[in-house]
């Protein structure tokens, strides 16, 4: 029997994917004894997330959703992905390491990426179906954006949860400190931006005051 | 040859500088840059509703100068009646708007004595029983005299308990309805306008503003949840804007209010209970977002002082911020901004009133004392065609004025709204999608696109059913041979697993 179990888990990496978001309760655990899990792929559920986003937002079906679509900026979908996620993983890290959390950054970027699988697919099914669906039967979209979110959360929670090795209750709470983390981390970059700018426009005043007095 | 080939070159250029020169004849008339909504609120360059024909003065009208035309109206017999404020007159003019008919300097009351105007700012003529409503301000009382200058009725401040004694009674505007009731707009009363009944009895206020819920209101009936009675009887009250100005059509009264402080309720369509129709509209009436003057540091909201309904049903309003004129569709879909503040013909420096008859507009201008007339234009009067079959519900009928409106101004809105509609009940539904995406309509998209699945399905029934089915097949074997697989797999790991053991 032991031998048909350690058979089972020689999985590639795409098939580790696959097993931790199909076994939501063990997943991960198993994950971690066998200590798999692909930076790599995390990568590119990331990106996947990003392309999703924009997908999600520009190619929806017309009928359920008008785009503003005179421009197109790229940074709120860089936000809504990359550096979230980043300040995700960052602000979790930070406050496990201070509450005897077991998981490396790299383990928590890989686990929580993957964790996100079912709603990057969501998003894209979502996209997809809304070509093909009326406004009367919009319930079937949101229907499957709720379990697609939803499974995110519960993989997130126990993604958190064996990478760390908690239990539930201080998983709860990690969850809750790391998105405290998060928005102190956005309050000071975006404290960190608007000096950045004041110093560049005192620079190019001085600059300019200069180049008047010596045209004088 | 080459004498072919200059001839060519020349006509070729003829051909573009013609066109350059019908272009900018078209274009170059008005003072001011014509503009419209696109479908994201946004305003863009569009081609003129109406032009600026002439603007009369009351030396054109061999009647003197005017003192603050302040209000207008286009009478049943044709011509039209302005009251002249400064003047203390109602002139009668033609309907050519060429001649005063008649001046109005004093009316007859019925014990034969003479009575004057005493800056008289509003007017209307009722078509039922041809009776002149004068808004007689500064004597405060409303005027019902027959067109030959005989006084019938005087209305003047009510006394009753409903009308507080201690307010004045200056009638600003006044209309009447078709059974004779008399509506008055008061300067100095937020409860709506005045309603006397055919016998000049006050029977009540019609047509309230409702009080705009803004933060700071909403704010103040939470902090006096708890105050004293005391205190909350001395607190400064919220109460709506007055009505600035009203037309009658049918048997609806349109009002407009020229608090630039207020967003809701600035056009209302009454019916004759005072419900408005239009509370669940969410048109925006005017400009969509005030301008930021630079140069004197306000901004400048739409103010719209005047309404008028045309025959056609289209609502024209008058913004005196900004000296614009509003047209919109009976559904409040806009059609044209027509007007600057300005000098030129076409300019206004103090816009007051507004008047519709027929294919022109005469706006009054109490700082110019002129009355402005704008003609309706080729493309005024191809869009007023398409949107009155369109609002009549001939949407296929209306497809083809709709195409020349597109011919004219490619980015008009409302004429791809127009024709997704007309495809749409046609049963063009490739069509209407398109059109219907152009003009941002997602419910009309919506409707399309059902009938364009619906379609689709019916001519390739078969092949998806087809595709259907042996997609379901070729999954159902893709799974079955991976499970066939990994059981070869594990089988053959158990057995060289045990082999290893037997080894050992």
């Amino acid at each position: 029997m032991r031998y048909y179990r350690i058979a089972m888990y020689e999985l590639t990496p795409v098939q580790w994917v696959a097993h931790a978001i199909t076994h939501p309760v063990e997943g991960f655990e198993d994950m971690r004894w066998k200590k798999s899990g692909s930076l790599k792929i995390a990568f590119f559920i990331i990106c996947m997330l990003f392309l999703a986003n924009i997908a999600n937002e520009r190619l929806y079906g017309f009928n359920h959703y008008v785009p503003y679509d005179k421009i197109f900026n790229v940074v709120p979908y860089i936000v809504k992905s990359f550096v979230v996620f980043g300040a995700w993983t960052v602000g979790n890290w930070a406050v496990c390491t201070l509450l005897d959390g077991e998981g490396t950054m790299k383990n928590i970027c890989i686990y929580s990426a993957y964790a996100l699988v079912p709603y990057v697919t969501q998003l894209l099914v979502n996209t997809l179906l809304s070509h093909f669906l009326i406004r009367d039967e919009a319930v079937f979209i949101s229907i499957i954006t709720i379990i697609g979110t939803g499974w995110s959360a519960i993989l997130l929670f126990s993604a958190i949860r064996s990478v760390h090795q908690y239990s539930a209750a201080k998983t709860i709470f990690a969850i809750a400190l790391t998105i405290g983390a998060m928005l102190i981390m956005l309050f000071l970059l975006i404290l960190l931006l608007s000096l950045i700018q004041q110093v560049a426009i005192f620079f190019s005043t001085l600059f300019m005051e200069i180049t008047y007095r010596i045209r004088d | 040859m080459k004498k072919i080939f200059k001839r060519a070159v020349t006509a070729a250029l003829s051909v573009i500088l013609c066109g350059y020169t019908a272009i900018f004849t078209a274009s170059a008339k008005e003072p001011y840059d014509v503009y419209n909504y696109d479908r994201w609120g946004e305003p863009i360059p569009s081609q003129a509703g109406y032009t600026a024909e002439r603007a009369v003065s009351g030396y054109d009208l061999g009647v003197g100068a005017m003192n603050m035309p302040s209000d207008i109206f286009c009478a049943f017999d044709g011509n039209f009646y302005i009251t002249d404020t400064g003047n203390n007159r109602i002139i009668a003019i033609n309907s050519d708007f060429t001649d005063a008919v008649r001046v109005y300097d004093s009316f007859i009351m019925a014990d034969g004595t003479k009575t004057a105007l005493k800056k008289p700012s509003g007017i209307f003529i009722s078509a039922e029983n041809q009776l002149m409503y004068i808004a007689d301000t500064e004597n405060s009382r409303v005027l019902i005299t027959d067109l030959d200058g005989y006084v019938v009725r005087e209305i003047t401040k009510p006394d009753t308990e409903i009308y507080d004694s201690r307010r004045t009674f200056n009638p600003q505007r006044v209309i009447a309805d078709k059974a004779g009731n008399v509506y008055v707009v008061l300067n100095n009363i937020t409860t709506g306008a005045a309603m006397f009944s055919p016998d000049g009895e006050f029977t009540g206020f019609y047509g309230a503003n409702r009080v705009q819920p803004t933060a700071e209101i909403i704010g103040d009936y939470f902090s006096g949840l708890f105050m004293s009675e005391e205190k909350l009887t001395r607190r400064t009250r919220n109460v709506p804007s007055g009505i600035t100005s009203f037309d009658i059509e049918g048997d609806f009264i349109y009002t407009c209010t020229s608090s630039s402080t207020q967003t809701t309720d600035t056009i209302k369509k009454l019916n004759s209970a005072g419900k408005n129709i239009f509370a669940n509209n969410e048109a925006v009436f005017g400009d969509y977002s005030p301008m930021y003057d630079t140069s004197q540091n306000r901004v400048l909201a739409s103010a719209i002082i005047d309404v008028d309904i045309a025959e056609d049903g289209n609502i024209n309003c008058l913004d005196f911020t900004m000296g614009r004129i509003f047209q919109y569709d009976e559904d409040c879909n806009l059609l044209f901004i027509v007007g600057k503040n300005a000098d030129q013909v076409g300019g206004f420096k103090q816009a007051a009133a507004l008047e519709s008859c027929d294919d022109r507009l005469y706006v009054t201008d109490t700082m110019k004392n002129t009355v402005t007339i704008f003609k309706e234009t080729d493309f005024g009067e191809v869009v007023h065609k398409a949107s009155a079959l369109h609002n009549s519900g001939c949407y296929e009928e209306a497809l083809d004025p709709w195409l020349e409106v597109l011919k004219y101004d490619g980015t008009y809105r409302r004429a791809y709204l127009g024709i997704a509609a007309a495809k749409l009940r046609s049963g063009d539904y490739g069509e209407a999608m398109k059109y219907a995406k152009l003009a941002d309509a997602g419910k009309i998209y919506d409707k399309a696109f059902e009938g364009y699945r619906m379609e689709f399905i019916r001519n390739n029934f078969e092949p998806i059913l087809l595709a259907l089915i042996f997609g379901s097949i070729a999954i159902a074997g893709i799974i079955k041979s991976r499970k066939d697989k990994k059981a070869a797999l594990a089988a053959e790991r158990k057995k060289g697993k045990s082999d290893e053991k037997e080894e050992r």
